[in-house]
Formats: structure tokens, sequence, C-alpha cells
């Protein structure tokens, strides 16, 4: 008993595997990114000298980051809309399900399981202008898919296989959220004379906000940060650029390109972003909708 | 406003399970039926049946003389008030008010004078701009009122409305729906448990028991002559006594052996039913029972006495008046008036025939 005495070294020895990861993880990272972000190495790391916020100019100024910025946007707001909006619509038809209920869930769940990576390779397969079934089918219609000679085509692929992936993690906030609406009120609202229609949009849709905010900014953080894997697996950022979103370009600019003190600049403004992104949902969650 | 007819409705839940067997009841034009009945015997899905929220398996409902069985909620012109009330909680309590008319296509200017008109029928002017979660539970239940009566309905359905409320406030609205149910003059179906509140509010009364209607009448019928056994102990408060009994020799023998009075054309086992209020204390010689009290529940105006009878299981409770001086453990006199005697027959539960050689009051 008398080890646990001492309250003031006990919840620092509990706590200190988390903070130790954090420590090692995040904020060891994050501090060397914030230094390298101010230094200019040469190629062979041999030295490097400090050059102020050069590198955040020389970044913020070049039309490629605007590029890849544009390209973060459409594969942010693609993403988050398709896999929402996809994820919603399940969601409402398997509400209604009554029969096999628990196995059909479980099959939407799924894709969530799957590795980025993994998915990524999986579409690209699909897609494959010789040897994809989705291709083939796409030719039948007259539609010439390859997604390497073609930027939209491959962007598009990025932004599907993405959606794929997300949706079953909206899917599953969607359904609670549905099923913990009371049945009361859509009867009364059918009593009221709204049909499914107006009932989805006047009483369904607004009860679930909270959960359609929650997800909306999930959706974006993981449009940003998250499709690294699939897009590296399909498309490599490829072609020309065109799928070549902001933390793509970190790493290209910094592993490949081996410009440290570019990729620092990018990576510092990337987390300013999460930053900002951040801040909105905590705000939004102290006020949430009021009813 | 319309009548309401039942013919033969039946109702079997998908899991199979027969909730109701067979309901016939004719409501009238502005009537005020109130249906009551032990928990599960099926009000809430007769009322859901009638209301389009569960198909009927088999059967008629009519609504005007018209058969609605296939319509849609929408389409009945029904208007319903949920024990949880149902409010939507995104909305201001004018536009939870004004929603059906809104879906009905009523321009806005009109539903605004009538949700207005509404409001302060049912006092809530000050409360129009206010979302359903800023209101008490008596403010929310007279929002949902007003919800279904903004609309005038052909019929108004209630699901249990007061039961979230507490005591004093039940009797405040109970007051106030039949108030303003007779005003508006629509029918309506009224679904409780509590049977004071169905005595209180009803024209006539339905009692259900285990999905089946057992009877049907005003008040004061079913107070009087209850059909079953069921009704008798279901309706009044504290409920009938029963005395097991049997016929011999053409007389009623009570517990240990008193004869209680004449029975030409009955046989065998029987349950003898008395009101605790019709229960008098008299002297020892004109007595029938003699009872030895058990418990005192004093209410004031009454005092109820649990008493114990030597020959009979259960206790038999007796309303006195709340200034008679007793004490538990003391011996009283009963006399069982036979004019307010009750017969049912011990296995089926159905009242038998019988004239008291006394003449009926009722
Ligand atoms: N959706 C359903 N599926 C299957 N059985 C049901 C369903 N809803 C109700 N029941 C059953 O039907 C019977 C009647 O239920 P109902 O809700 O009508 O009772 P009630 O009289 O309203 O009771 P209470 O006073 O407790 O509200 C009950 O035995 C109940 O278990
Ligand atoms: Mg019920």
């Amino acid at each position: 008993m008398t080890t646990f005495d001492n309250h003031r070294v006990t919840p620092w020895i509990l706590l200190a595997p988390q903070l130790l990861v954090v420590a090692v993880f995040f904020f060891w990272p994050a501090f060397q990114a914030l230094q390298q972000a101010f230094y200019v190495e040469d190629p062979f790391g041999l030295g490097r000298s400090f050059v102020w916020f050069d590198n955040f100019t020389r970044v913020l100024a070049s039309p490629e980051y605007h590029r890849a910025l544009g390209v973060t946007v459409a594969v942010g707001v693609g993403v988050a809309v398709g896999a929402m909006a996809l994820a919603l619509l399940l969601a409402v038809l398997a509400d209604r399900v009554i029969r096999g209920a628990r196995v059909y869930r479980s099959l939407l769940i799924w894709p969530y399981a799957v590795a980025p990576a993994v998915a990524g390779v999986l579409w690209m397969f699909l897609f494959d202008p010789g040897l994809g079934i989705v291709s083939h089918l796409l030719a039948g219609v007259g539609v010439r898919w390859d997604h390497h000679l073609h930027g939209d085509q491959a962007l598009a692929l990025v932004i599907i296989a993405s959606i794929w992936k997300q949706m079953s993690y909206n899917f599953v906030f969607f359904l609670a959220g549905l099923q913990a609406i009371p049945r009361s009120l859509l009867e009364a609202a059918a009593i009221d004379a709204a049909g499914p229609w107006r009932r989805f949009w006047s009483i369904t849709f607004p009860l679930l906000s909270p959960t359609t905010f929650f997800l909306l900014v999930m959706n974006s953080v993981y449009a940003f940060f998250e499709t690294f894997g699939t897009i590296d697996a399909t498309t490599a950022g490829g072609p020309g650029g065109a799928t070549r979103t902001l933390v793509y370009k970190v790493y290209e600019d910094g592993v490949i390109g081996y410009d440290l003190g570019s990729s620092a600049a990018q990576s510092v403004i990337l987390m300013l972003l999460v930053g900002l992104l951040t801040l909105i949902q905590f705000r939004y969650v102290e006020r949430r909708v009021q009813y | 406003m319309a009548t309401l007819k039942l013919t033969a409705l039946e109702k079997t839940y998908p899991n199979g399970h027969r909730a109701l067997h067979g309901i016939d009841l004719e409501i009238d034009d502005g009537e005020m039926v109130v249906v009551v009945g032990p928990s599960g015997c099926g009000k809430s899905t007769l009322l859901r049946c009638l209301a389009g929220l569960e198909t009927i398996s088999s059967g008629e409902l009519a609504i005007a003389g018209q058969r609605v069985n296939e319509l849609e909620p929408a389409a009945r012109d029904i208007a319903m008030v949920f024990q949880n009330y149902a409010l939507y909680p995104h909305m201001s309590v004018a536009d939870n008010m004004g929603y059906a008319l809104k879906n009905r296509g009523v321009p806005k200017p009109e539903r605004r004078r009538r949700v207005a008109e509404t409001a302060s029928l049912l006092g809530l002017e000050a409360l129009l701009e206010r979302k359903p979660g800023q209101l008490s539970g008596g403010q929310r239940q007279r929002v949902a009122m007003g919800r279904a009566i903004v609309r005038e309905p052909r019929v108004f359905l209630f699901d249990e409305p007061l039961s979230n409320l507490d005591a004093a406030l039940r009797v405040q609205m109970r007051l106030e729906i039949r108030r303003l149910q007779k005003r508006l003059g629509i029918t309506s179906v009224y679904v409780t448990h509590d049977q004071v509140e169905a005595m209180t509010l009803a024209d006539r009364l339905v009692i259900m028991n285990g999905g089946r209607i057992e009877q049907v009448g005003t008040p004061l019928e079913l107070y009087a002559r209850p059909r079953t056994r069921f009704v008798a102990g279901f309706i009044g408060s504290p409920a009938m006594n029963f005395l097991e009994a049997r016929v011999k020799d053409g007389e009623i023998i009570v517990g240990d052996g008193s004869v209680l009075a004449p029975a030409a054309d009955i046989q065998g086992s029987i349950a003898v039913g008395i009101r605790p209020e019709h229960l008098r204390v008299v002297d020892a010689g004109e007595a029938d029972l003699t009872a030895r009290v058990e418990m005192l529940e004093p209410l004031g105006a009454d005092t109820l006495a649990y008493c114990r009878v030597s020959g009979l299981s259960l206790p038999l409770v007796i309303r006195l008046d709340g200034g008679a001086a007793l004490a538990e453990g003391q011996t009283l006199a009963v006399k069982l008036p036979l004019s307010r005697l009750h017969l049912f027959d011990l296995d089926s539960g159905e009242r038998l025939p019988w004239h008291s050689p006394e003449t009926s009051i009722v």
C-alpha cells in the first residue's frame, strides 16, 4: 500500500509510456521539422546554413505548391462529400433492413480494415488500362481510361479509392446516429403529412447534424493526410503532379528530392493547417447544435 | 369530425404475436372514447392501427363510413399525441405546431394565424420561439396538444399523454383535455392505464384485456354492472372485494359458513363481489361477517380498513368515514347490502344473472 501513497509520482509513472510515445514520435520530429524549416542543407548533409524564412517564402511562392494545394482541396472536397453522401445513403438503407441486418452491416464495415496501400493496389488493378475490369467496361461505353496518361482520371481514381476506404467509417457513425433518432418523431412526421423525402430532409437530416459535422472534420483530415498510402500505391503523385497533394509533396521533396529545408517548411505549414482544423472542431463540439 | 367504425379488427405482429383478437367498436361523431386496460393488453397497438402506423392484419377500419385500412397516416386526417410527446427537437414551438400545415401546403399567413390562435387557446403565446428542450414537461405536453389541435383533424388519438406528468399537473391537464375536446367536438380515442383518468374523461369506456374488448359502456354503467370479474376488479378504486362462496340448497354461503342470501337458479362455487365503499359496519346483531382490522390507511376524507375474515383467503377492504374511531386489531361487524352484490362464475369470470331480494339501487 505504501507505494501508492506517493500520489505525486504515481500519475507520472502511469502516464510515462504514453508520454514517451508522444515525445518520441510527435514532439521530437515536430521540433526537428520546425528547426529544419529555417535551414538550408547541402545535398550531402555536410553543412547547413540558417536562412530565416527563406524556405517558407520559397514554398509559398512556388506554383507547384499552389497546384498541390489545389489538388489537395479537390481530393478533400471530393472524398469528404463523396464518402459522406454514399455512407449516409447506405446507412439510411441499412437502417430499414430488418432481416440479416448484422451480416449486411459487417460487410459494409470491412473496407475499413483494409490497409490503404492494399486498397490502392486493388483499385489500381480494377482500373488498369490493360487488365482492369472497370476500364474494360468503360471502354465498352466509349471511355478510354488510362490514369497513367490523363491527370483528371488519375485524380478520379485516387478519390474513388479513398472514398471506398473512408465510407465504412462514416457508415458506422451515420448508422449509429440514425438509430439514435426516436422512431416516434418520424411517426409523428408521417402523421403530420410529411412524405419519406420531406421526413428525411426536415427531421432526420437536421437531427444528424452533429454526426455530419464531426464526420466532415474527420473526413477532411483523412483526405488531407491519410490518402498518402492510397496515392503512393496507385499513382505516386502522377501523372505530372496531377495527384500530388500537399502531404505527398512533403514526401517527394524531402525523401526523394532531398530538399529537407523546403520539405520541413511544408510540414510546418501542414501542422498549422491541422491545428486550424482541430480548432474548428473543438469550437464546434463545445457549442453543438442546440436542441 | 367523423365517426369511427372497427369491424373484427385483428393485428398480428411479424414475430407472430397476436396483439388484437377481433375488435368491434363504433364511435360516434364528437365522442370521447377511453380505452383502458392493463399493460400489454394491446391499447397502443389498437391506437397505432387506427393511426396507420401499424398495418391492420384483418378486419376493417372505417372513418366517416369510408374504409381506410390501406390509407397512409397522412391521408387518414388524424392527429396523435404521443406519450413522449415526440416534439421535433430542432424546431421552435411555432414550427412544431405549423409543421403539419406546412406539409399540407397551407399558405404562410394562414399558418401563422392558426398557430397563434391555438397557442392562445393553450396559453402558449410566450413560448412560441422556444425549442422543446427549453420547456417544462407540462409545457411540452401542451405543445403536443397544440400540434394536434392546430390541424383540426377528423380524429384525435391520445396514447397515455399524461403519464409523464406529476400527479397535480395530471389532474389539471386532464380537465383541460376534457374542456378542449368538448369545445372542439372532435372524435377522440384516448388510451390510458389509469382508471381514474379513464372514468373522468370518458363519454364511453372500453375495457381491454389480452387483446380483446371485455366491455364497453359509460363509466357509471361499467361501475354498476361490470360484465366480468376482470372489469369489476379494474374499475373503481380501491378495487372491488371478491369473496369465495358456494351455493348450497339455494343459498349463498360465504367463508366459514355465513349465509348471505338466497340464490335460486345458481349452482356450485362462485365469487361474490362487493366494493369497499358499499360495505357497512353495523351492530353485531345485523352483521353478515365479522372482520378483524389488520391495517388502516387514513386518506383524510376516508379511511381504508384492510381486514381479515376467517374462511376467506383475501383481505377484505372496507372504505369508512375518515372521522370513524378505529384501531388496528379491532373487530368489525360487517354487513353486505344485497343490492350491491355482484356474482361471478368462478371459472369463466362471467357475471351471473341474479336478482337480489332487495331492490337494486341502480
Ligand atoms: N412491434 C412489436 N412486435 C411484436 N410484438 C409487439 C410489438 N409491439 C407490441 N408488441 C406486443 O403486443 C402486445 C400489446 O402491446 P401494446 O404496446 O399495444 O400494449 P399496451 O396495452 O399499450 O401496454 P402499455 O400499457 O404497457 O403501454 C404486448 O404483448 C407487446 O409485447
Ligand atoms: Mg402502450
